[in-house]
């Protein structure tokens, strides 16, 4: 009777040099499949890689140690890498891999733990798979279980809630300052890659428009073009405050380039307005005694990665819960396994696509 | 039974604002529906007994303003994250069910104010739900405190809680003191125009009136200055908040100083 082995190099075991050399892609795919076929170690086969992982689940009628062996062969000839593997790769038999599968799907086994990217990935490889005819019940079963637990996961846990990176804090920041986030305009303060990543999340969330400026015009101009915005000379940036929202400023400049005193007056121009100004930059930018005005809302590095952080230790509070989760789903899995064997399947390992 | 479930929506309150409102308030608004069922249902008895709109006392003033502010609280409690405002009315709907519940305050008026009809009951229920508007605006108001003082002073909370952007808050605020000026002006309308004073009384100089005049400025000046002159933010909430608290802390005594409303 066949059962669930994992072979795979993860985040976790090998660095990005070494798993981009074992990166199956979409061009590869069919390939692969075939290889694995004509080494007649599995009846079914997922082949999942993305960044962060390689990872390929088999139905397979060999012992766990046969094809494990088989597996690693098999990788590195596919690769063309000279190694064992025997550190880097990680593998896995029943119940551990189906244990594992469901944890890749729920991300918990990612490097931004709970996030999401990952099970549209693994959804992406099972239909890969499905469509080169290189699964069957087993696997069928297993990764369908795989996405209910996922699902079952994200509803009635917290693990994927918040954002664990400074720029999403941002974002989230304005959005519980401002009704919404469309017709909000943005300055963009010095074209730092922080405050880049942090404009374009502001502008897939709806933010109308953004405004850059930066000691170098050019760079301004040329990063302004890719966001759609417009550009402003950094002698300029000042007239800009009376309609702007959102300021993220990540300049170079060893003092404040906005105080208290500078912004007073403004406010009143402004009606009042909220406003919400991010500094990223170190030193800071922008006098910390802005933050006693009324209606502005002053955060620096330090406290955005305050707040990233309570995200993420919530999220590894929820572990223990999906672990729980998890654990209810695959005893549900192996019960019905046992309950349902899977027909004797007397196809040739891996079926010719038609 | 609708006081012991305004109770228990605090008790309730207390827990999810100590969770840091990190979780829906659906319980919360179960809760709080299942005491607005009660209450419409212990009004609409009374109405029916008294073949009149039960807003003709301290008591049933009591009532009509809790009552309000819920009706107002359960439409804003469909959009989920304004549900929130359930967890700041509860402990005003449970201390205004439990002052309502005091004795004395439940006392049948002569005959000369309790006959004066349609007019009289319009002009009362109008001027109780502008109070409750104003109500359901001091609560958005202490919300919107709450989540501003968070953003301030860069507490996780801010970011992590369910509550609504302080912006939304300070619509509901400005909407809820629009709609309770309006109402409040038609009450006072149809007062002075269609609910003529008993004989022997006046309505010039009449505590209760004045008091109402007074409330009716107090609004106006603070949605002035919000539309005009730009007193946003925790400004605008305060005065939201404090509004409210003279209204309840003064509303009793303003209707026992008046001979006119209270003969």
């Amino acid at each position: 009777m066949s059962s669930v082995v994992v072979i795979g190099l993860s985040h976790r075991t090998a660095p990005v040099e070494l798993r981009e050399r074992f990166a199956i892609g979409e061009a590869k795919l069919g390939a692969a499949l075939g290889a694995l076929r004509e080494s007649g170690l599995a009846r079914e086969a997922v082949i999942v890689s993305t960044c962060n992982r390689v990872e390929i689940y088999l139905a397979t009628d060999q012992d766990p140690p046969a094809a494990f062996a088989g597996l690693r062969r098999f990788l590195s000839n596919f690769a063309g890498h000279d190694g064992a593997l025997e550190a880097e790769a990680y593998t896995l038999a029943e119940p551990q891999s189906l244990r594992h599968l469901f944890k890749v799907a729920c991300g918990l086994d990612s490097m931004v733990l709970g996030e999401t990217e990952v099970l549209g990935q693994l959804k992406q490889a099972y239909e890969a798979a499905v469509k080169h005819h290189a699964t069957g019940p087993k696997l069928n079963r297993a990764f369908q279980r795989a996405f209910n637990a996922a699902k079952h996961v994200r509803t009635h846990t917290q693990i994927q809630r918040g954002s664990v990176s400074v720029a999403s804090v941002a974002v989230e920041l304005a959005e519980k300052i401002f009704s919404s986030l469309e017709d909000r305009q943005v300055l963009v303060i010095g074209a730092g890659d922080t405050s880049e990543k942090a404009a374009r999340a502001l502008l897939s969330r709806g933010a109308r428009s953004i405004i850059v400026a930066n000691r170098s015009h050019e760079r301004a101009v040329a990063l302004a073009r890719e966001l759609g915005g417009r550009a402003v000379t950094f002698d300029d940036w000042f007239k800009e405050f009376v309609a702007v929202d959102i300021v993220i400023s990540s300049t170079s400049a060893p003092h404040y380039i906005l105080d208290r005193q500078k912004l007073e007056p403004v406010m009143a121009a402004r009606e009042n307005r909220s406003l919400l100004l991010v500094d990223l930059a170190v030193p800071r930018d922008i006098d910390p005694a802005v933050n006693f005005l009324e209606n502005i809302y002053l955060y620096n590095v330090d406290d955005l990665q305050t707040i990233a952080d309570d995200y993420l230790r919530q999220r590894r509070e929820e572990v223990a819960r999906c672990d729980a989760i998890i654990e209810e789903k695959l005893r549900d899995l192996m019960e019905s396994a046992a309950r349902r064997p899977n027909p004797p399947d007397n196809r040739p390992a891996l079926e010719q696509p038609s | 039974m609708a006081v012991a479930l305004y109770g228990a929506s605090l008790v309730y309150s207390v827990f999810l604002w100590r969770r840091g409102f990190r979780q829906d308030d659906r319980v919360n608004y179960c809760l709080l529906l299942a005491a607005f069922l009660f209450h419409f249902l212990a009004m609409w008895k009374r109405g029916v007994s008294f073949q009149r709109c039960p807003v003709h006392n301290l008591y049933e003033a009591s009532l009509f303003i809790g009552w309000s502010i819920m009706l107002a609280l359960l439409v804003l409690g469909l959009m989920p994250r304004l549900r929130f405002l359930g967890v700041f009315a509860s402990p005003i709907l449970f201390g205004l069910g439990v002052f309502g519940l005091m004795p004395m305050l439940d006392q049948v008026h002569s005959e000369p104010l309790a006959a004066k009809g349609t007019a009289l009951s319009l002009h009362a229920a109008l001027t109780l739900l502008a109070y409750g508007a104003f109500g359901l605006g001091a609560v958005a108001g202490a919300m919107f405190l709450v989540q501003e003082k968070d953003l301030k002073q860069h507490k996780a909370r801010a970011v992590l809680s369910l509550l609504p952007p302080i912006q939304r808050l300070e619509a509901v605020v400005k909407w809820q003191i629009l709609a309770g000026l309006a109402l409040l002006s038609a009450g006072l309308l149809v007062g002075i125009l269609w609910v003529p004073a008993p004989s022997g009384y006046s309505i010039r100089g009449d505590f209760k009136v004045l008091w109402s005049v007074f409330v009716w400025l107090m609004y106006a000046a603070l949605l002035g200055l919000h539309l005009g002159f730009a007193q946003r933010g925790r400004r605008f909430a305060w005065g939201a908040v404090s509004g409210f608290l003279f209204i309840l802390l003064t509303f009793w005594g303003a209707n026992l100083a008046s001979p006119l409303h209270s003969p």
